[in-house]
């Protein structure tokens, strides 16, 4: 057993899924006309003409192959999103999966290609019902043509005795941009892959993301950005906060390819532990087949700073109070990233009733 | 007759095993300005935290009464709940809280009461005003990015927000420039009245210009060893700590 295997905290390889079953509700919510030529479809077997040239993805294992093998051939759920040329779709895609009784099962695959010069925001927001024992299983794939740009915004607040399992492929070419904000609170085991080729001079991909682990909760995330083309940009920031019995892996891989000369990556994954009842590991990886390459990886993971405590007791903030509010502070910067209002306030509030709610 | 507001009675702190406090005695009734002076490591900051309640100072041994309240073993929250504020030396940087929200909760917590938020930013933009702040001031992130002068402009901004009944100001008159501590000392002035006390704690007295104090007190070795007025400061400013420090050592 590799230092890997033994930092397993989700058993993938025995996961028993559920019985795939169809997704009933309308879960692509377009609100305004779409310009010309711009494709926004759900997925169907065979029927999505633009589909083809995309379905096959070499060298991308997502969270298992198993799980990516399951969104390819047994989807119910997903949708074809194509910005042609020198398009950009000014309005955000919002697409809501939420989960009931009736509809505990999505399995999507997502399939969004940018054309040269052309932009596009998309926003997927995964939710369950109370008392449902909710089962996700994603993949969604980008190409991000030359000088295009795609943001991509992902909430994941399902409930604690759900199961999650996301899987993202970028593959970016020459000066095309790749943005994910990637906002992780909940569901009872959640199992989170982003993979990033930058394929051509100048790819970029950003991540941002935050996790917050409460209960019993297991997260397991692993960030990959793989720099073929020369001078390629990659960014990585994490903020998590730990708290109760929950556990989490964190992978941050740097990968500079034969080819990435002048390519600069930097990851960093800051981490703030609540309770010591917490599990945290992270790994950071930095693999160069390039001399002229600069990459950079910062972590840290601590309790809250006594001092910065006590400033804000002395102010009248009980402990608890000061400890949401140090912890809503450290996610501020990435939810303010989030373009639309509503979808920060809907991540502001499920963060301070999930610090709220426990024992901190 | 003035009421008693803070009786600090025969204080011994330790930490880690070294006796800073060496039981001190301290009274500040309402409406009061006292001055504590020492040179360094004569326990200044300590009794100030000790005051707030930092948990790394453990009370060895004595009591102290707030308000007819033995407050020993209060939070810090709970102190400052009963109307105690430290303006500290060196005041924490909370990136990702602004100024405005970091206040408008504090206010909250402090008076137990709700307060909107256009009348706090009315309420707020008038204390800027007289301390002579720019108003992006309030949307800035908590003490981040300030400068050492601003740092503490910021403080005596929560103090006049927060109006405390007794303020306990560490080492304010560190590092700010001569404009500035006439400006924080007319701030400091419009907070105390004839309820409200203040402890100006400081190694070498830049604000007893402008602010008249009741009472000087001389800290040394974790006591205080002389107490008068307005002309012992001047004593201390003219010819050092030396001379008492000779009378008083054993």
């Amino acid at each position: 057993m590799d230092r890997w295997d033994k930092m397993k905290i989700i058993d993938k390889e025995n996961f028993i899924f559920p019985n795939i079953i169809d997704y009933k509700k309308d879960y692509l919510k377009s609100e305004t006309k779409l310009p010309e030529g711009v494709v926004l479809e759900k997925i169907t077997k065979g029927i999505n003409e633009i589909i083809f040239d995309y379905l096959n993805t070499k060298e991308f294992q997502g969270v298992g192959e198993k799980f990516t093998s399951l969104a390819e051939e047994s989807y119910n759920s997903g949708i074809i999103f194509y910005i042609p040329k020198d398009v950009k779709v000014e309005s955000p895609i919002k697409i809501e999966f939420d989960m009931d009784e009736e509809n505990p099962v999505v399995i999507n695959q997502n399939i969004i290609v940018a054309e040269k010069g052309s932009e596009g925001t998309i926003i997927m927001d995964y939710t369950s019902s109370e008392k449902v024992g909710a089962f996700h299983n994603g993949l969604t794939k980008i190409y991000a043509k030359e000088n295009s740009i795609i943001n991509i915004i992902k909430v994941q607040r399902m409930n604690d005795i759900s199961h999650n399992f996301d899987s993202n492929i970028a593959i970016v070419k020459g000066q095309g941009q790749v943005n994910w904000i990637s906002i992780e609170l909940g569901s009872g085991i959640s199992s989170s892959n982003y993979s990033n080729f930058l394929e051509a001079e100048a790819s970029e991909a950003n991540l941002s993301s935050i996790y917050l682990g409460d209960g019993k909760r297991k997260i397991d995330l692993e960030y990959s950005m793989i720099h073929k083309g020369p001078r390629s940009i990659s960014n990585i920031e994490t903020k998590g906060v730990l708290m109760d019995h929950a556990k989490k892996v964190f992978k941050g891989n740097l990968d500079f390819k034969k080819g990435a000369r002048l390519s600069k990556g930097i990851e960093e994954e800051y981490v703030i532990l609540l309770d010591p009842t917490v599990k945290s590991d992270s790994i950071p990886a930095l693999l160069c087949h390039e001399d002229d390459v600069e990459g950079e990886h910062a972590a840290s993971a601590g309790q809250i700073n006594e001092n910065k405590l006590f400033y804000l007791m002395s102010r009248g903030l009980e402990e608890r109070e000061a400890k949401k509010l140090i912890v809503e502070a450290s996610f501020r910067p990435i939810i303010d990233r989030i373009p639309y209002e509503i979808y920060r306030n809907i991540v502001v509030d499920e963060v301070e009733r999930r610090l709220m709610d426990g024992k901190n | 007759m003035t009421k008693n507001l803070l009786n600090v009675k025969n204080l011994k702190i330790n930490i880690e095993d070294k006796e800073i406090l060496k039981g001190l005695n301290l009274q500040i009734n309402e409406g009061e300005i006292h001055i504590l002076m020492g040179p360094n490591g004569s326990g200044k900051s300590t009794l100030a935290y000790t005051l707030m309640g930092h948990p790394k100072y453990e009370i060895a041994e004595g009591d102290i009464i707030f308000n007819g309240e033995l407050i020993n073993d209060l939070r810090a929250d709970e102190r400052a709940k009963r109307g105690i504020f430290l303006s500290f030396q060196y005041p924490e940087e909370i990136p990702g809280v602004t100024v405005e929200e970091f206040l408008r909760t504090a206010k909250t917590s402090v008076t137990g009461k709700f307060h909107g938020v256009i009348a706090f930013k009315k309420l707020l933009k008038e204390k800027m005003d007289l301390l002579e702040m720019e108003e992006e001031y309030a949307s800035r992130y908590l003490n981040q990015g300030f400068s050492g002068g601003e740092k503490k402009k910021n403080e005596i901004l929560q103090m006049s927000v927060l109006e405390p009944k007794l303020a306990i100001l560490d080492e304010t008159d560190s590092g700010l420039d001569v404009d500035a501590i006439s400006i924080v000392a007319e701030g400091v002035k419009r907070v105390q009245d004839d309820k409200k006390s203040i402890l100006v704690i400081t190694h070498y007295n830049k604000l007893l210009d402008y602010l008249k104090p009741d009472f000087v007190h001389i800290l040394l070795d974790g006591k205080i060893v002389k107490t008068g007025g307005i002309e012992l400061a001047k004593e201390i400013d003219e010819r050092g700590y030396e001379n008492i420090r000779t009378k008083y050592s054993n």
